[in-house]
Parts: C-alpha cells; sequence; structure tokens
C-alpha cells in the first residue's frame, strides 16, 4: 500500500527562539521585567507576535523589546541589564544556528 | 255590596278580628299549597334525576335538568295567590297583610330543593350560547309573577349566581386554548347583547325609561363585568404556561391578560400559578437547557407585556434563574446561541432587536426627575431593572461575564480549528460575530479572541509565503499559544513521512521567521489522504492518529495495537481503537483477533466488519478544546496536594474548615458545594473516608 498525503490541514504554536532550550518542559518562560510570558505580550501592547517582539542581550538575558528599551529609557537604569547590571548590548542574532 | 258591609265590619270594630281570622284560615288552608310545591317538587326531581344520569359524560353548562315543573309550579302559585288575594276594594292595609302572610308561608314551604330548582329555571331563561339555537322571546310573564311573590327580592343572590355561572361557561368555552386574538372586546360585545336585556328583566323591571334602565344597570353591570374579567383572569392565570410557550402567537391572550389584572387583582395567584408550572413542567432534570432558556426569554418578553414594570417577571424569573445557574451547560447553551451556531435551534435573541452593550445593574439615579416609586407588591430584593435587551438579562444569571468571555474562548476556539481548509468565508463569519459581540462584551473583553481571529489570517499569510518558497502539502493553523484556551496536550509522534513533511515546513517557516520555531499539535487537524492498495484507491479525510496509523500500515501488513501505540509514541488505548475503528469500517483494516490488526491490500467481500456496529466515524467530534469544567477538574488536582497536606497533619477535619484553609491557597475560588463534589469523588476512589460530615484520610 502507497500512503500519499493529499492535504494536511495541521495545527501549530509558534515560540520564540531564546537560546535556551526549553522544549525540554512546558514551563512558561517569562520576561523578566513585566514577568508575561515571552508568547505572551508586553504590558503595553495587545497582539502578541512580531507587534510585541523580543530583545536579545549579550548577557543571554532575553526582554520583551518594549519592557527593555522603557527600562534602557529611565535615568535609573544606567544603561543595564535589569538582571545582572551588566551594560546593556543588543545581541546579534545568530540566524545561521537557529536555523541549523 | 261587599265594601257596605266591610265598611259595616270595619264600623263594629270587628275588622282587626276578622283579618285575624282569614289569615288563620289561611294558615290553616296552606297545606292545599304545600301539597302542590310537594308534588311538583317530586316531579322536578325524578326528571332531573334521569336526565343527570344521562348527562354526567357530557360537559354540558346547559340544563341538564328540566325545569319546567318548577315553571308550572310558579304558575300554579300564582293561581293560589289570586284565588286567596283580596279584593282591591277592601283596601292596601288588608291586601298588604294578607301579601306578607303568603310569602311567609311559602317560604317556609320552599325547602332547598326549590332553590336549586329555581336556579335551573333561572339559567334556562338565559340566552343560549349558541348562536344557531333560536332566539327565546323573554317570558315577561313570568317575571311578573316573580315579581308578585317576591322572588326577585328574596332570591337575588340566587338570579345572580346563575348569571355568573352562565358567563363563566361562556368564557371557558369561546376563550379556552384561544390566544391568537384578544377576546375581551367580543365578550364585551357579548354581554352588552345578550346579558343586559336578560338582566333588564330582573333589574331594570321598575325603569321606564332607557336612561333609568341604564342608570340602574349601572352598578349589577359593573359586577357583572368584574365577574366576567376575573372568569377570563381565572382561565388565562391556568393557561399562562401554555401561552409563554405559544409566545408571540399568543399575543391576543396576553393583552386580556394585562388588561383583567388591571381591573382584577390577582397578580399574586398568577405569580404562583406559572411558578408551580414552572416548578413541575420546566425546572427539571429532563429538560433541555436550550429550553430552558427559550421558555425563560418566552417568560421575559411575555411577562413585559403583561406588567411592564416587571414586578411580575422578577417573582417568576427568580426561581428560572436560581436553577439556570446550578446547570453546568447554561453558559455554554447562552454562548452557542450568541455566536449563532447553526445546530443550536432557534436563536434566543430576536435578530430585529439592537445590539447594545451589556447593562450593569446602575446604582439608582436620585436626580431622575422622572421617578416613580415602586409599584406596591413589589419584594424587598425587588431591583427596578429597566427594560434591558434578553442578552444582558441572560448574562446577568450570572454575577459575571468572565464566565461567558473564557466560554466564548472555547467555543471560537473549537470552531476555528475545525475548519479544514482554508475558508476565508467562515472565518469572516466568525469575525464578523465577535465584532458583534465585542458590542456588547466590550472591546477589553474580547481582545484574545481578536488574537485568535489574527492567528488565523496570520496563518494564511505565513503559509503563502511558505508555500511560494517551498510548495508544500502542509497548512498549518499556528497559534499563540497563550490567547487560546486550554488545548489538550498529546504525545503522539507522527511517523514516516507526516514527520519529514512537518520537519520541512518548521525549517522554511524558521527561514520566514528567524526569531521563531514551531511546536506542532500533532493530533489536531485533519489530513486528506490518498490510499493505493493493489485493487483499489481509497480517498479519505481522516484525523491525524488515524492518519499515522494507515502510515504505518504501509510499512507492514500486520500490527498488534500495543506496537501501533508505542510507534506513535503514547497515545490512549480507547483513542487508538477508536482510530483503529475507522479504518475497519472503511474496510482498509481488519481485526484478525483480539488486538491484531491486519491490512487488507485486496478488498473482502462481505467482510464480517460490515456488520459491526457504526462504532467510530470518518470525523472526530469531540472536542479539541478541554473544556471549562475539565479545566475545573485540573485544577482540583492541584488543591487535592493541599488537602492531603491539611488531613495528614491535622488528621481530621470538617468540610467547611477545609474550605476555610484551602481559601488560603492562591488562586483557589471553587464553592463550597463544587469542593463537596470533589472530596465525594475522592471518596469513591477510596482516598479519603467521611463519617458525621468529617473527613480523613484513609489509612495506607
Amino acid at each position: 500500500m502507497k500512503v500519499t498525503v493529499k492535504h494536511w490541514h495541521a495545527v501549530a504554536q509558534w515560540r520564540w527562539d531564546t537560546g535556551h532550550d526549553e522544549d525540554s518542559g512546558d514551563g512558561d518562560d517569562v520576561c523578566g521585567i513585566c514577568r508575561v510570558a515571552y508568547e505572551g505580550c508586553c504590558p503595553a501592547c495587545k497582539i502578541p507576535g512580531d507587534d510585541c517582539p523580543l530583545i536579545w542581550g549579550e548577557c543571554s538575558h532575553v526582554f520583551h523589546m518594549h519592557c527593555l528599551l522603557k527600562w534602557i529609557s529611565t535615568t535609573a537604569s544606567k544603561q543595564q541589564c535589569p538582571m545582572d547590571r551588566r551594560t546593556w548590548v543588543t545581541a546579534e542574532r545568530k540566524v545561521a544556528k537557529s536555523s541549523s | 255590596m261587599a265594601r257596605k258591609d266591610f265598611e259595616m265590619v270595619n264600623r263594629c270594630r270587628r275588622l282587626p278580628v276578622c283579618l285575624e281570622i282569614f289569615l288563620d284560615e289561611l294558615r290553616q288552608k296552606f297545606y292545599l299549597v304545600r301539597e302542590d310545591v310537594d308534588s311538583f317538587l317530586a316531579q322536578y326531581e325524578v326528571c332531573s334525576k334521569s336526565s343527570v344520569r344521562y348527562f354526567t359524560n357530557v360537559i354540558v353548562f346547559q340544563q341538564s335538568e328540566d325545569p319546567t315543573h318548577i315553571s308550572k309550579l310558579i304558575f300554579r302559585l300564582k293561581e293560589w295567590y289570586d284565588a286567596w288575594l283580596p279584593s282591591e276594594e277592601l283596601g292596601a292595609t288588608i291586601r298588604n297583610a294578607f301579601i306578607l302572610s303568603f310569602q311567609t308561608q311559602l317560604y317556609s314551604t320552599l325547602g332547598p330543593a326549590f332553590v336549586k330548582g329555581f336556579k335551573d329555571l333561572i339559567a334556562s331563561t338565559l340566552p343560549s350560547s349558541d348562536p344557531e339555537a333560536p332566539e327565546k322571546p323573554p317570558d315577561t310573564a313570568m317575571w311578573v309573577i316573580f315579581e308578585t311573590l317576591g322572588f326577585l327580592d328574596r332570591y337575588e343572590s340566587i338570579i345572580a349566581s346563575a348569571g355568573y355561572e352562565h358567563i363563566e361557561a361562556y368564557v371557558l368555552e369561546n376563550c379556552a386554548g384561544q390566544w391568537a386574538e384578544p377576546m375581551m372586546e367580543n365578550l364585551r360585545t357579548w354581554m352588552s347583547e345578550k346579558i343586559v336585556p336578560w338582566m333588564l328583566l330582573m333589574y331594570g323591571r321598575e325603569a321606564t325609561t332607557t336612561d333609568d334602565a341604564r342608570v340602574m344597570l349601572a352598578n349589577v353591570g359593573s359586577r357583572f363585568d368584574f365577574h366576567m374579567a376575573k372568569t377570563l383572569c381565572d382561565l388565562r392565570t391556568r393557561e399562562i404556561f401554555d401561552i409563554i410557550v405559544d409566545y408571540p402567537d399568543s399575543n391576543g391572550a396576553l393583552q386580556d391578560l394585562k388588561e383583567c389584572l388591571q381591573r382584577v387583582d390577582q397578580r399574586g395567584a398568577l405569580v404562583k400559578s406559572l411558578r408551580k408550572a414552572n416548578r413541575k413542567r420546566l425546572l427539571h432534570p429532563g429538560a433541555d437547557t436550550r429550553l430552558i432558556l427559550s421558555q425563560y426569554v418566552s417568560t421575559i418578553k411575555c411577562l413585559r407585556i403583561v406588567d411592564p414594570p416587571g414586578v411580575l417577571l422578577f417573582k417568576v424569573a427568580d426561581p428560572i434563574r436560581r436553577y439556570l445557574r446550578e446547570r453546568p451547560d447554561t453558559i455554554r447553551c447562552i454562548v452557542s446561541n450568541l455566536v449563532g451556531d447553526e445546530d443550536s435551534g432557534d436563536s434566543l435573541v430576536d435578530e430585529s432587536e439592537p445590539i447594545v452593550p451589556l447593562q450593569q445593574p446602575d446604582t439608582e439615579d436620585y436626580t431622575d426627575s422622572n421617578w416613580e416609586p415602586e409599584p406596591i407588591d413589589a419584594g424587598p430584593d425587588f431591583r427596578t431593572n429597566k427594560p434591558s435587551d434578553v442578552i444582558s438579562t441572560l448574562v446577568s444569571i450570572y454575577d459575571s461575564k468572565d464566565l461567558f468571555v473564557k466560554e466564548l474562548q472555547v467555543l471560537l476556539a473549537q470552531r476555528l480549528l475545525a475548519i479544514t481548509d482554508d475558508n476565508e468565508v467562515k472565518v469572516e463569519k466568525e469575525r464578523r460575530n465577535i465584532e458583534i459581540l465585542k458590542i456588547r462584551f466590550g472591546e477589553a473583553a474580547l481582545q484574545v479572541c481578536e488574537v485568535m481571529l489574527k492567528d488565523m489570517t496570520d496563518s494564511k499569510r505565513i503559509d503563502g509565503h511558505v508555500q511560494s518558497q517551498k510548495a508544500s502539502i502542509v497548512h498549518p493553523t499556528i497559534i499563540s499559544r497563550q490567547f487560546w484556551p486550554m488545548l489538550e496536550s498529546s504525545e503522539i509522534v507522527m511517523p514516516g513521512q507526516f514527520q519529514v513533511l512537518q520537519e520541512q515546513y518548521a525549517k522554511e517557516f524558521s527561514t520566514f521567521k528567524p526569531d521563531k520555531r514551531l511546536r506542532w499539535l500533532p493530533h489536531l487537524g485533519t489530513v486528506h489522504l490518498e490510499l493505493q492498495l493493489e485493487d483499489r484507491t481509497v480517498k479519505a479525510d481522516v484525523p491525524p492518529l488515524e492518519a499515522a496509523f494507515i502510515e504505518l500500515f504501509s510499512e507492514k501488513n500486520i500490527w498488534s495495537m500495543d506496537e501501533l501505540i508505542a510507534a506513535v509514541g503514547s497515545v490512549d488505548r480507547s483513542a487508538a481503537l477508536k482510530a483503529l475503528l475507522t479504518w475497519v469500517h472503511k474496510g482498509i483494516l481488519r481485526e484478525d483477533e483480539q488486538g491484531t490488526f491486519r491490512l487488507l491490500e485486496i478488498a473482502e467481500e462481505a467482510s464480517p466488519t460490515r456488520e459491526q456496529p457504526r462504532l467510530a466515524s470518518t470525523q472526530q467530534e469531540i472536542a479539541p478544546v478541554t473544556s471549562l469544567q475539565q479545566q475545573q477538574a485540573e485544577q482540583m488536582k492541584v488543591y487535592w496536594k493541599f488537602i492531603e497536606g491539611m488531613l495528614t497533619n491535622l488528621g481530621q477535619l470538617p468540610l467547611d474548615r477545609i474550605q476555610t484553609m484551602l481559601k488560603f491557597a492562591p488562586g483557589y475560588d471553587q464553592t463550597i458545594e463544587q469542593l463537596a463534589g470533589f472530596m465525594e469523588a475522592a471518596r469513591r476512589e477510596g482516598l479519603v473516608t467521611v463519617k458525621d460530615g468529617i473527613w480523613k484520610l484513609t489509612p495506607k
């Protein structure tokens, strides 16, 4: 017998590629600033995904972009990552790695 | 000559004595009358008894007894009266003395038997309700005799009650079950055409002009009118439940009821009757929730007509609302009606009703210059609810609208995922629904649904792009998991070419959206397959699990159930069996022995599978989305840990203590009834025991 798939209406969820291997569990990783899941959206947004993207730091910390920009814009932040107090440097996305 | 003698007697002052003697004579001779009365009544009774036997089974309100004997009796009495009446020449005093004495004697003679007969006689004088019956000319002579014998005054109440009964019978016959048109007008016409002439004989006898008569009748007429209204009101009160069922075809009856209630104070009786009917016919486990809801909506509409301020509605609605709150599927029913499920039957909501935002029970406006006090029969907890729309009323059964929004979300998820091909029309329909619901529930509450709809269009866009890069037969719906209700998780691993397809697609997706990855929900969706067997080709639309199994059969022809389950990862045995039976039913697989399936490369004619009952349908019908109750049960499992800890530390606890302590747990929102249900379930599983309301763990 030969099985030919003509059409497959599948269902999938999208996840941010946070660099952490969270496939192991169902645990929702949350943004360290607003404590909302990465796949959710920051308090200012209503629509998740590309409208409320993430920002990756060199220090390996990931936040909702809006959350981090808001933090950085305050004087108290001294341009530091809120998690480790190192100066915030936005990481170049290693596209090659994630698509490999 | 007689007059001369009479004057002589009078002059001799013997007249009083004579009168005494005359009256004494009258009393002694009265046995003659009595005999007559007895004989007529005896005849009447014999006659009526035989006729009663005839008519008991027939609902005849007309005379079942023949009152002719009574009529004859009346005329006979008149004869006696005339025979003994002193001549007019003797003056009024003597005549009056005679009349008084005669009537006294007569009344003492006439017993209850006569009263009954008399009533029949009166009833026979009433106009027949049958319009075909020839009009009887009023028997004026008889009424004159009644007057002469003083019956009209003495038996007034009997005459009136005969009239009342006639009206009742007429109303019952003509109005019962006739709800389309208002009957009040017709009844009034009938009254003035038929009953008023009859009343004239009795009450208007002294009238000389029509104006006179009108004045005389005014009082008694309104009494009869009241009685008519009361009868109609009683009838409609008894019928109210069915009237509501028939709404809007029963509009006329409701108008009648409204008019009657203004005249007759029967509001309490109406509420009582309707509540009783509801309890007996509506609020029981046998009734479908949808039915209860639609009856409730009709009740709202009907009672608004009858009583615009809503006091009656409030009193009647309360038990219905309380009952609905206890039904588990009420919300689901309301919501599916809101989104216009095709299979939910009649829409509760009137299409013509304007869509308005939900009304919150607003606080009283103290500056309202049109303020009116609450109606007099309003209870203490009556809230003047302004005529709000049906949906607001339904939603207000529950304390918060959050439950509806959640259920709406679940329902929307089910419907969106059920859309198999990229059916833009269906998505558009859902979008329209949500837009309408936004007006009702507010923009913010339905934000989540908005994201779900956006996911649908985004998926299509992404799919378009991915297909343009590398064509694939996979067309996924990609969802934002934070915004969809909890979906059943599944551990299925799609075998063979399916996995390849998934990986290819996921790779293309990641190229398109470098920051994102796909995680498949393999158990959801549908697959359109073509199976090429040796002698035939079979096309099928199946859920993924079925597809996975048949893919495995392309590797080898015989699989045992356990092997199959292991090959797709872990899957529920019953789900696996169901999936396999789908293929068995299609004649592709065959169960050789318990738990072993063989592929039929060549179709078996008249295979025994044909005779198997249709166990599985081709489409997965169960909802892939966890329902609200399942979610709750899921939650309770977490709290079980707390309960277990509590009972271990404290030994034994009553239910309310457990509830109080659980309240400290974060997010605990169950009622004590729900907790009781849960504990009961735990007891059935043998985890806990209960004695005198004290719970403790079953010793291990």
